[in-house]
């Protein structure tokens, strides 16, 4: 009695069942142009940017002399100048008013973050652009899009001024224990430079300097542009090696899957880099690392060579 | 000695939202614990069961990853909350289990016999508890909240990592450009132990008040 029941309740079910997963293939087949569409149609950050008016830029606060506060509390260093210049590219801005901080500032905030929020803060759309020194690892490229280079830097080390040290030739061999921000790859960047040293990691790139100071290590290993940065700030106190390795690739970062505003960042880095903005870069980069540089040579575009 | 003098004013606009954070957080975390407290003891189980739930998942996260949850998850549905936002309700969540944790005990090592004096005189609940019970708790409920409200001025320091230039970040911003470590980070020391040393005098003196009061 129960088996023909049982059987016909099946087939009802199985036909309902037939009748809703058609429902929904229309349903899919229905909405999957739109989809489609929709996606056409998300604007490009660097629409958003425009019609907000105003570049949100994540970076630091705490490293010279890339991003620091002035004494009145205000950002500064490299990264800050070349936020100015693409808001600059984005704006139209004019000279008086890349000079003047209270007008560029109408169109450029800055959200100053530790650097283990850079990648955080880019995916959770809390910025548009890292200018915070970031160096370029395939690891990285995987989460993020890095723009073209603005910077090549080398791990140097930094040594009190009365070391009897010089470089990375005669500390090797002495069992030297060397400071250095903590990173992924901290003891092994040490070590190329100094095989048997003992490596101390720290917290923040002030706090590996604090530790030279107190005597705690026999060097710090620091980016070379740092390096000099508190050399010429301290001469008596402090003295860079004489020589650098490990060279690193600096760019920004931009969250994957914009193409269009991936490239319009490098197509203005580009031409501050090499082209007919170079003179911006050239002031920016003499006023805080201190090195006047040529421009490039007109004839065959310099990136072929 | 010049130097930390010069770099004051940009520490005490660190100390100004170190302080700003830990007293939004100390009286919402007060709030939350003083009926959280009250529901874990008299409340209904469907409103008891949810409370112990939050009380044993917030104190076994740690505050960062509690910090980090409610800074970086919002932003994923839309939603736009500050950095100082974040901290402000991150630590509010935090004090508000260990304070309710606090209230519970402290009400429930006041006499039963308290509060049935009270109901044999007529009190509804509310006034029980208002009048009678959590005066009576307030001696042991006191001290531990103390160290809660000092812990939070601590707690505050992690702001630094969502962008907040609270008293730390202000801190290393003045170390990254002077390079003189020793004396700021001296000189941060000892602010936050003139806040916390208050907060701790304030406790004493909320101590001995309701002491003089039962």
């Amino acid at each position: 009695m129960d088996q023909p029941q049982r059987t016909f309740t099946n087939r009802r079910t199985l036909l309902r069942g037939g009748a809703a997963l058609s429902g929904a293939a229309v349903a899919v087949a229905g909405l999957a142009p739109n989809a489609v569409l929709a996606q056409d149609a998300a604007p490009s950050r660097l629409t958003q940017v425009i019609e907000r008016g105003r570049l949100i830029v994540g970076t630091g606060a705490t490293n010279p002399p890339w991003h620091y506060e002035d004494a009145d509390g205000q950002l500064i260093g490299f990264d800050i100048e070349m936020a100015k210049l693409l808001a600059r590219g984005l704006f139209s801005l004019t000279d008086e008013q890349l000079a003047n901080r209270e007008e560029w500032s109408q169109y450029l905030e800055f959200v100053v973050e530790a650097a283990d929020a850079r990648i955080p803060n880019l995916l959770s759309d809390r910025i548009d652009i890292v200018c915070q020194f970031m160096t370029i690892t395939p690891a990285r490229a995987l989460e993020v899009e890095f723009t073209i280079p603005y910077y090549r830097e080398a791990v140097t080390l930094l040594f009190l001024a009365d070391s009897p040290y010089t470089g990375t030739e005669d500390i090797t061999g002495q069992g030297a224990t060397i400071a250095i921000l903590e990173n992924p790859t901290a003891v092994s960047m040490v070590q190329n430079g100094v095989a048997d040293a003992e490596v101390s990691t720290f917290d923040s790139v002030a706090n590996s300097v604090l530790a030279l100071d107190s005597g705690r290590v026999d060097a710090t290993a620091i980016d070379l542009s740092t390096g000099q940065h508190l050399a010429a700030q301290d001469p008596g106190k402090y003295k860079v090696g004489v020589d650098s390795w490990q060279p690193q690739t600096y760019a920004f970062a931009v969250k994957p899957g914009d193409q269009r505003w991936l490239n319009w960042v490098n197509t203005a880095l580009h031409e501050y880099l090499a082209g007919l903005d170079f003179s911006y870069y050239q002031t920016a980069f003499a006023d805080n690392f201190g090195v006047e540089l040529e421009p490039p040579p007109a004839g065959f575009p310099i990136e072929y060579r | 000695m010049a130097s930390i003098i010069d770099e004051l004013p940009l520490l005490l606009q660190g100390v100004v939202a170190t302080l700003q954070i830990s007293m939004l957080v100390v009286v919402a975390g007060s709030i939350v614990g003083v009926f959280g407290g009250l529901g874990l003891l008299f409340g209904p189980i469907w409103l008891r069961a949810p409370l112990r739930g939050y009380v044993d998942v917030v104190r076994g996260l740690p505050l960062l990853v509690t910090i980090f949850i409610i800074y970086y998850v919002p932003p994923a549905f839309d939603i736009d909350i500050s950095g100082f936002a974040a901290v402000v309700v991150a630590l509010s969540i935090f004090a508000g289990a260990h304070i309710s944790e606090i209230v519970r005990g402290g009400v429930a090592s006041v006499a039963k016999g308290q509060s049935d004096a009270a109901k044999a005189l007529g009190l509804t609940f509310w006034p029980r508890i208002w009048s009678v019970v959590l005066p009576q708790a307030l001696p042991s409920i006191i001290p531990p909240w103390t160290n809660t409200a000092i812990e939070m001025v601590k707690g505050s320091s992690l702001a630094y990592l969502v962008s907040v230039s609270e008293l730390l970040f202000q801190t290393y911003k003045v170390v990254g450009r002077t390079g003189a470590a020793m004396e700021i980070y001296i000189a941060a020391a000892l602010l936050y132990f003139a806040i916390n040393f208050a907060v701790s005098r304030f406790g004493a003196w909320l101590e001995r008040r309701v002491r003089y009061a039962l």
